[in-house]
């Protein structure tokens, strides 16, 4: 056993990038080899990025990039320099605590239990409803079909797209 | 038996009484706020100041020596602080405690010592052993140290196959000289004479390949070691904290006391799973001692996947059944190999597991049950949903068909007639366990309906079938009444570690069964602090708790609070697995209920002058009767500050539940010889319509129908959403998952591209019924629900296989968890020459 008592630090490189998280400036000092769940968990202090497998298929880091759905897991801070993210930390209304009828939605009609899965599973509904108010059920199980909850067996999580979609469209 | 919607259950909870009961209800969740809006703190996102990362060193070799560990420019890294190897480590600490503790061995039968190291010492055994670890400031640069550490190995030969090992050609632990390290032959009845008598004797061969329940969140540990007090605070996600705590403080040389083993309320999936993952509390408290710092350590997925004591059953069976040409099952017997990886750890008793629901839904008295556990260059087993019983059922199922075939009779006739009946409730099996109720007969009728229907113009119309079938699609559906064994004893889960001469003579006082612990105190703000003494990942029990509560206490859900507590403060205990807790959180309610109760009047009458028979409690308030004077929950918690002392408070109350089955005579003989104490039968009938794919062999499930029944249900919405989730892994495990080995001991699944978890693709819709027989041995009647799906489902699929291949005459087409493309298209090639 040996323990270390140097006290320079490794030099390594970093880069300045600007992104604009839930909404808000966030400028920081990264290594190009950040990822962009890392960033957004550490540098933004977002937790609700899960990061399940680092490797794109279980969808729990799933964040909107520019609108648009992405495995944050996949990618580096870098690449989002000048992007605008947003996390499920971004859904609820903030003055008034309330929740997003997606979010809502899942919680009415059971559709989470362990909850580790769940923020990437309320931002890939938001991105399918966005884009189809009033998804069949073949349409959600394509929609959703990039992201692994292990506990619920998605039978919940249908019903809670269905009603999201109907609560949105009031 | 009531056939019930969650309505009617309600209805007849107010019959009782005229509040309404919140018990019954598919309340939503209090958990589930916190987790939407992404503030709940799993164990990866708790990093104290000052922390520090770990990052291990894992064996690319199966078997191997270590020849040598060269850490110097690993150290020389500036960000390096820690670089541990089992040198260093076995200098200052233990072993970690294994499952069969000291094995009896060689012709002396001197005991042997299976040391395991949390970091390898002088061999690795497995693909993924940590052999080093590194710590730094952060993740990152941990990583790029553990690639500056530089091993040398002298690769050995391995052993990957559960069969091959027991021949010993390849040794795991020279010490040990054997790799089959437990087995045991158990002979209920007479099955002897059952096989010579009977008509037919059948045998069939089933392999359950290597699954697990790979929780999305992957295992995490953070470790802060305080000099001062010479003690331990570890955060982590291990599943039965209070239960498997000894595996950290005996590793680190300490006693319970000061190893303090906290569980984050959130814990993202476990299945029990995480009931292993020891080695990283302990890795990470023996840095953090040396350092004194805190020091975290966040497993990543490869890990998991290939090096993180998470894999579960592993099994080959061999069966035979005993059957009359009038299609009477006469005996069973059971052999089988169960493949444990490297080191035999704790879930060592999931091969005896199944003995709790030996012959399933059927009455069958002679019965041998028989396995060796081998050990083989592969990452140890931990627990998994459904403990054992899931491989037993499917291989138990698929003799059932063989006999059937043997008997030219129609499956689900031949599984009719030997059902246990409603009248033989409660039902004693060969091996002592009892079934508490249910009408199995009536099951098995409802599901047939229901597959009457989709023969009648549904998915299994004979128009529709037939077409099917010029495509080359083969529909077919087999049920069968399956049984979840609930609610576990703990005296009997260290059968393999106890002398068993001394059993037959062992009295029913020299049984210890855990108590499951409760505590609840009221605040002067007139809330309810409940807390429990188990973790949870996922279950719900902080709703469960809050209203089973509320109705004992005639308070609202929302005036309760339930927390959690550590290792320290809790009690030794079991904790949820094994379909525990709907059971025992029941009881453990009612009881700490009763005792605050009891007490707030006390408080009352004490202060009122009077006896307690002149006050009176309802709906959080006493009332002094015939007098005006009432006392709210508030104002008795602060009565009680002002003339109690912090400990002595007598609005805080604990409550230790005994085992239901410690007051029942019926389990004495089961308890006294340690066989599986599981007092509660939930049972249920599958009916998945597959449709094979003969040019591929891939099989879709069509739809999913279920006919269940778990007793009482305390929370209908969390039974089904139970249900769902077990049927799903259970879907995953009968088409989709394994851990393959190379014959080397190589992984194929270290990624999740390999290891195929179900999506939203993979699982049909479920149509689920209940029913609801109470049972009668729990406080409120409800039965253990936590693993069912996961325990019938595999079993119904396969048989559904089998039904839909029938017309092809290939033999036994599901012999092989998972009923993988390949292995079917084997089996179809294999019938066409």
């Amino acid at each position: 056993m040996s323990t270390d008592s140097t006290d320079g630090a490794a030099e390594r490189p970093t880069e300045e990038i600007t992104v604009i998280v839930n909404g808000e400036p966030v400028t920081a000092e990264v290594e190009p080899r950040l990822k962009l769940s890392d960033f957004l968990r550490y540098e933004c202090d977002l937790h609700g990025v899960r990061v399940g497998c680092e490797h794109g298929v279980c969808g729990a880091c799933t964040v909107q990039q520019d609108g648009r759905t992405t495995k944050s897991c996949l990618s580096y801070a870098v690449q989002a320099d000048g992007a605008e993210i947003e996390t499920v930390e971004g859904l609820a209304e903030e003055e008034t605590d309330s929740l997003h009828p997606i979010q809502e939605a899942f919680h009415e009609t059971h559709a989470l239990q362990c909850g580790f899965c769940t923020s990437g599973f309320v931002m890939a509904t938001k991105e399918l409803l966005e884009e189809n108010p009033d998804p069949t059920r073949e349409e959600i199980e394509e929609g959703l079909a990039d992201n692994i909850c292990r506990c619920t067996g998605y039978q919940n999580i249908y019903e809670a797209v269905e009603r999201a979609a109907d609560a949105m469209e009031d | 038996m009531s056939t019930s919607h969650p309505a009617e259950t309600d209805a007849d909870a107010e019959s009782d009484s005229s509040r309404e009961s919140f018990t019954g209800q598919g309340l939503p969740r209090v958990e589930d706020h916190r987790i939407l809006t992404g503030e709940a703190e799993y164990i990866h996102d708790i990093t104290p100041e000052n922390c520090l990362h770990m990052a291990l060193v894992r064996s690319m070799h199966a078997h191997a020596e270590i020849v040598s560990i060269d850490t110097e420019e690993a150290e020389a890294h500036p960000d390096c602080e820690l670089v541990l190897t089992a040198e260093d480590i076995k200098s200052e600490y233990n072993p970690m405690p294994t499952g069969v503790g000291r094995i009896a061995t060689g012709e002396d039968g001197e005991p042997a010592a299976l040391p395991e190291w949390a970091l390898a010492d002088e061999k690795v055994r497995f693909v993924g052993e940590p052999v080093v670890a590194v710590v730094a400031s952060d993740r990152y640069a941990a990583e790029d140290i553990a690639d500056l550490v530089d091993v040398e190995y002298e690769a050995m030969d391995a052993v990957a196959d559960g069969m091959a090992a027991r021949e010993d050609e390849v040794v795991l632990h020279e010490s040990v000289g054997s790799n089959v390290v437990d087995n045991e032959r158990l002979e209920f009845g007479d099955p002897d004479a059952a096989f010579e008598d009977a008509d037919h004797v059948v045998e069939g061969e089933y392999t359950w390949g290597r699954i697990s329940g790979v929780p999305l969140e992957t295992a995490g540990a953070v470790a802060t070691y305080d000099e001062e007090s010479d003690s331990f605070d570890i955060d982590c996600n291990i599943q039965l904290h209070t239960l498997v705590d000894n595996m950290i403080y005996e590793t680190l040389g300490y006693e319970a006391d000061d190893v303090r083993v906290n569980v984050p309320a959130d814990v993202g999936g476990s299945y029990g799973t995480k009931i292993g993952i020891h080695r990283y509390c302990c890795l990470t408290s023996m840095a953090s001692q040396q350092l004194e710092r805190p020091v975290k350590f966040e497993e990543d997925r490869l890990e998991n996947l290939q090096g993180g004591d998470m894999h579960s059953s592993d099994r080959e069976y061999q069966m035979r059944m005993a059957v009359d040409n009038d299609g009477t099952m006469r005996g069973l017997d059971v052999w089988f190999v169960d493949d444990f990886g490297a080191y035999p750890r704790y879930p060592i008793n999931q091969v005896l597991k199944p003995l709790s629901v030996l012959t399933n839904s059927y009455e069958i008295d002679d019965v041998t049950y028989e396995y060796d556990l081998v050990l083989t260059n592969k990452t140890s087993q931990t627990a998994y949903r459904g403990f054992g019983v899931d491989p037993h059922i499917y291989a138990l199922e698929m003799i059932v068909d063989e006999a059937a075939r043997a008997l030219d009779m129609d499956p689900t006739e031949f599984r009719r007639r030997n059902l246990i009946r409603p009248e033989q409730m409660p039902y004693t099996l060969p091996s002592k366990n009892l079934y508490d109720s249910g009408d199995y007969p009536a099951t098995l009728d409802r599901i047939e309906e229901i597959i009457a229907d989709e023969r009648d113009g549904g998915l299994l119309d004979p128009e529709v079938v037939a077409a099917k079938r010029e495509e080359g699609k083969y529909r077919g559906v087999q049920p069968s009444v399956i049984i979840e064994p609930g609610a576990s004893g703990s005296d009997w889960t260290d059968r393999q570690r106890t002398d068993k001469d001394d059993l037959a003579t062992r009295s029913r006082d020299e049984v210890e069964e855990l108590p499951e612990h409760l505590r609840a105190e009221i605040r002067e703000d007139g809330s309810v602090h409940a807390f429990l003494a188990t973790d949870s990942s996922g279950q719900g029990h902080q709703t469960l708790v809050s209203q089973l509560l509320a109705d004992e206490l005639e308070v609202l859900p929302s005036d309760i609070e339930v927390g959690y507590l550590d290792s320290v403060d809790a009690p030794t205990e079991y904790g949820s697995a094994a379909s525990r807790m709907a059971v025992m959180l029941s009881g453990a309610t009612v009881g700490v209920a009763e005792r605050l109760l009891a007490n707030v009047e006390e408080l009352a009458a004490d202060h009122w002058g009077v006896s307690t028979d002149d006050v009176t409690y309802h709906d959080g308030t006493v009332d002094r009767l015939g007098g005006n004077d009432s006392l709210s929950l508030a104002e008795i918690a602060e009565l009680d500050a002002e003339t109690n002392a912090a400990d002595e408070r007598r609005t805080r109350v604990s409550y230790n539940y005994n085992h239901p089955a410690t007051d029942l005579e019926e389990f004495d003989e089961a308890l006294t010889s340690k066989l599986p104490v599981y007092p509660t039968a939930a049972f249920g009938a599958n009916a998945p319509i597959v449709e094979v794919d003969v040019n591929t062999g891939s099989v879709e499930i069509l739809t999913f129908h279920t006919v269940r029944d778990c007793g009482t249900m305390l929370n209908p919405m969390i039974v089904e959403g139970q249900a769902h989730g077990g049927i799903a892994q259970g879907i995953g495990a009968a088409l989709l998952e394994e851990f393959g080995y190379e014959e080397n001991g190589q992984p194929q699944a270290i990624t999740l591209f390999d290891y195929l978890l179900p999506s939203i693709e993979n699982v049909p819709e479920i149509q689920m019924e209940h029913t609801e027989t109470p049972s009668p041995f729990t406080e409120t009647g409800a039965k253990g629900v936590g693993e069912g799906g996961m325990i019938d489902a595999p079993a119904s699929i396969a048989t559904s296989i089998n039904a839909a291949l029938d017309p092809l005459s290939v033999e036994e087409p599901a012999s092989q968890i998972p009923v993988a493309p390949d292995h079917l298209r084997k089996k179809l090639r294999e019938s066409e020459q």
